[in-house]
């Protein structure tokens, strides 16, 4: 039975998004962070593998990878039959409710196969399950952060492009992605920022007045706002709020003194009842639990359908601070992959091409919330009157985003502007993890 | 056949102590195990490319580094960069010893009234008790949440009746609503107990009482207080230990700093890739503090045990 976003209680505990931060630390045990600098080198070139040792290929926005490639794991052949036409099953392995399960069954009936959807609580329980062969799915849903180390690892097979044509509808600046350069093992899956949530019911000020702030996150600081505020449970979303605030545009600096003067400024919002929640953006706040929350946008565009019913919507506003003088804001994606033991490894390449394809990606989002980088999107199409409650037999035709939230939309300039989380070894990892819990240990 | 094979009443000496092998089973199999991997997690290393715990089975191979600095942590002196433990596990205690003891007030008398002088309606009762805990503990605390909304039911009836000038702000960090949270969420795990201890009590030794001229008060004192110490003790401890690794009736309740349990570190640790010997070695300190507290329920068994026999 289709559910509603309304209805991810999964959500509560820990969504992929939760994850996706909590664990950027990907490929965290790097020994050094030489090691680690050592990896990203700017000349690291497309790896055929011919006996390299495997390695872990971080990229950066600013230094790029393309990760290796290895004999004994190559890409499948080319036209090769889908193993579709024999009564196969497609299996994904996914966060739970990130994928509309009608566009599934959409696939399956094109393909004439049946489908199961297994989900994870988080990337640590998801790769271990691949990796030990303990499962094997088709199609995996892998935040960027891990993908070097899938590679190095060998748990996802490389991509044979021939069986994705529809890559080509994707933003150039993602079919061709930093962190998995030529997209040679994921495709990109959803797109997001971070930003500010809030109620003008409950915070008086509209976009124009945060564009206007020196540091839009001051408000965060008002104690005119206390017991509204919430930030995300999640250390790295949480710490770089306090980053952005210091001046400090690292979003993975490994800085300890620079961390730790985040933390510090985030303990000063527990005088102010601040409070560190998963599903506060997109569940609390149309509640009216929270009046004033750190967002992502995708949780944005979701809160029309956690209001009361009744309830006009529209008091519901959200603002990217990267857009403003202010200019820092973090931006990312999520991706797809197939793992090396896919038992039917051309269906998945017809999934992650399916995907591909403008009109499933765009009802995909009607559901799920949160955008596809797609190049025929025209972010004006996207706006909406409220229409209603949601309906899912129909999706979110009637504009899948609330007018009054133009700013939820992510464009593909936005990368050019927004920082991203980055994988960071052990070490800095760790000062991350034991400031954030400082500042959630409360004094 | 050897008479030192058999028992007092003619069976093998085996006979009856295979009847604890499925106990003892499970002992080793759900508890024992379990808590040596916690240990090999916490003296650990990590792995090289994904930071997952990587346990160290041996003890020879453990490094006690991480165990030592939450040591360290949970005394107040933590090394640098290390996360300050002792407010946050001084507050778990605080909290965990107010929610027990409201649990005794407001469940001893529901006990006691089962127990004693529900007659027909025992059943009834005791199934309208449980009722409400068929539903999820987790559904049953966002039901709270809805409640205890600024322009929840709780406000509006408090309001009402004057006993709160104007709404409240529950859900913004307040320790009343997490400690009140852990009472409501724990209290049926006390009553039943409690009220099988109270039960259990043999009423000729409370008519003895009255007919040496006891009133009703010095009864329950003399007689029926002291009867059900060990079923007090039982429901404190069933309570107590889940309590102390509760992490989300204060990330449901509350979410705020001010309110942070220890299970809130565990569950902070443990979720994070790089973070599980640490979460490991929070969960070690906490099991052995726990364990203080179950080896008195357990001395107190045996001694009362040892008396009722002599």
């Amino acid at each position: 039975m289709l559910r509603h976003p309304a209805e991810r209680w999964s959500r509560l505990h820990m969504s992929r998004r939760d994850f996706l931060r909590r664990t950027a630390a990907g490929a965290t045990a790097l020994p050094t962070m030489a090691a680690l600098l050592a990896a990203c080198k700017e000349d690291a070139g497309p790896g055929t593998g011919d006996g390299e040792e495997p390695e872990l290929r971080i990229g950066t926005p600013d230094s790029p990878v393309e990760l290796q490639v290895f004999d004994d794991n190559p890409p499948i052949q080319s036209d090769l039959e889908v193993e579709a036409r024999e009564g196969a099953t497609l299996k994904i392995f996914n966060w739970q409710d990130y994928f509309w399960k009608r566009v599934l069954e959409d696939f399956a009936e094109e393909y004439n196969v049946g489908w199961e959807y297994e989900t994870f609580y988080n990337m640590e329980e998801a790769i271990s399950k691949i990796e030990t062969g303990e499962a094997q799915f088709d199609v995996f849903f892998p935040t960027i952060d891990v993908v070097p180390g899938l590679v190095a690892k060998k748990i996802i097979q490389p991509l044979n492009h021939d069986y994705i044509p529809n890559l080509s509808n994707v933003w150039p600046q993602l079919a061709d992605p930093f962190y998995d350069g030529r997209s040679q093992y994921t495709v990109p899956y959803t797109v997001y920022h971070t930003g500010i949530g809030w109620r003008t019911d409950m915070v008086d000020l509209s976009v124009d007045d945060f564009a206007a702030m020196d540091d839009p996150w001051a408000p965060f600081w008002d104690a005119a706002n206390a017991g509204i505020i919430g930030l995300y449970d999640d250390y790295r979303e949480a710490l770089t709020v306090g980053l952005f605030r210091n001046g400090v545009d690292d979003v993975n600096t490994g800085d300890g003194a620079a961390i730790e003067a985040a933390g510090a400024l985030l303990q000063e919002l527990t005088a102010l009842d601040v409070r560190y929640t998963i599903d506060g953006a997109y569940a609390k706040m149309p509640e009216g639990v929270f009046g004033l929350h750190e967002a992502w946008s995708g949780d944005m565009v979701a809160t029309p359908y956690y209001i009361k019913t009744g309830t006009d919507p529209h008091f519901l506003q959200y603002f990217w601070p990267a857009r403003s003088a202010f200019g820092l804001g973090t931006v990312g994606n999520d991706c797809l992959a197939i793992p090396k033991n896919a038992q039917n490894p051309v269906l998945a390449h017809a999934f992650l091409n399916y995907y591909c394809d403008f009109k499933v990606a765009m009802k995909n989002f009607s559901w799920v919330g949160y955008q596809p980088a797609q190049t025929q999107l025209n972010p004006d199409d996207l706006l909406g009157p409220w229409k209603g409650p949601f309906d899912a037999s129909k999706g979110w035709i009637d504009g899948y985003v609330l007018e009054s939230m133009p700013e939820t939309i992510v464009t593909e300039a936005d990368f050019d502007i927004g920082k991203r989380h980055l994988a960071l070894p052990a070490e800095t990892d760790l000062l991350w993890q034991n400031a954030f819990a400082t500042v959630t240990a409360g004094g | 056949m050897p008479s030192g094979e058999l028992g007092v009443v003619g069976q093998r000496r085996w006979y009856w102590p295979v009847f604890a092998a499925p106990g003892l089973l499970w002992l080793v199999l759900l508890f024992l195990l379990p808590f040596y991997a916690i240990a090999a997690v916490a003296m650990g290393g990590l792995d090289p490319i994904f930071g997952q715990p990587e346990p160290a089975w041996l003890p020879t191979a453990w490094d006690p580094e991480t165990l030592g600095n939450i040591l360290k942590s949970f005394t107040g002196n933590p090394a640098a960069g290390m996360v300050p433990l002792q407010p946050v596990f001084i507050r778990t205690i605080e909290y965990v010893f107010t929610a027990t003891a409201l649990c005794m007030v407001m469940g001893y008398p529901v006990a006691y009234y089962i127990a004693r002088h529900a007659g027909k309606r025992r059943v009834l009762l005791l199934v309208l008790l449980i009722a409400p805990f068929w539903m999820s503990y987790l559904m049953r605390m966002l039901a709270w949440v809805n409640l205890l909304l600024e322009d929840g039911y709780v406000n509006k009836l408090f309001t009402f009746l004057n006993i709160l000038p104007a709404p409240r702000n529950w859900l913004a960090g307040d320790s009343v609503t997490v400690v009140l949270g852990l009472a409501y969420g724990y209290i049926p795990f006390f009553i039943l107990p409690m009220y099988a201890a109270l039960d259990r009590i043999d009423k000729s030794q409370l008519e003895a009482s009255r007919d040496l001229g006891a009133s009703p008060a010095k009864t329950f004192l003399r007689v029926t207080l002291p009867l059900s110490k060990q079923g007090i003790l039982a429901g404190t401890v069933i309570i107590m230990l889940p309590m102390f690794g509760d992490y989300y009736t204060p990330d449901l309740l509350s979410g705020s700093p001010n309110t942070s349990m220890i299970g809130n570190m565990i569950n902070r640790f443990i979720h994070t890739r790089a973070g599980g010997p640490t979460g490991a070695s929070i969960t070690l300190m906490l099991s052995m503090f726990v364990a203080v507290l179950m080896l008195y329920y357990l001395f107190s068994v045996a001694r009362a045990a040892r008396e009722a026999r002599q």
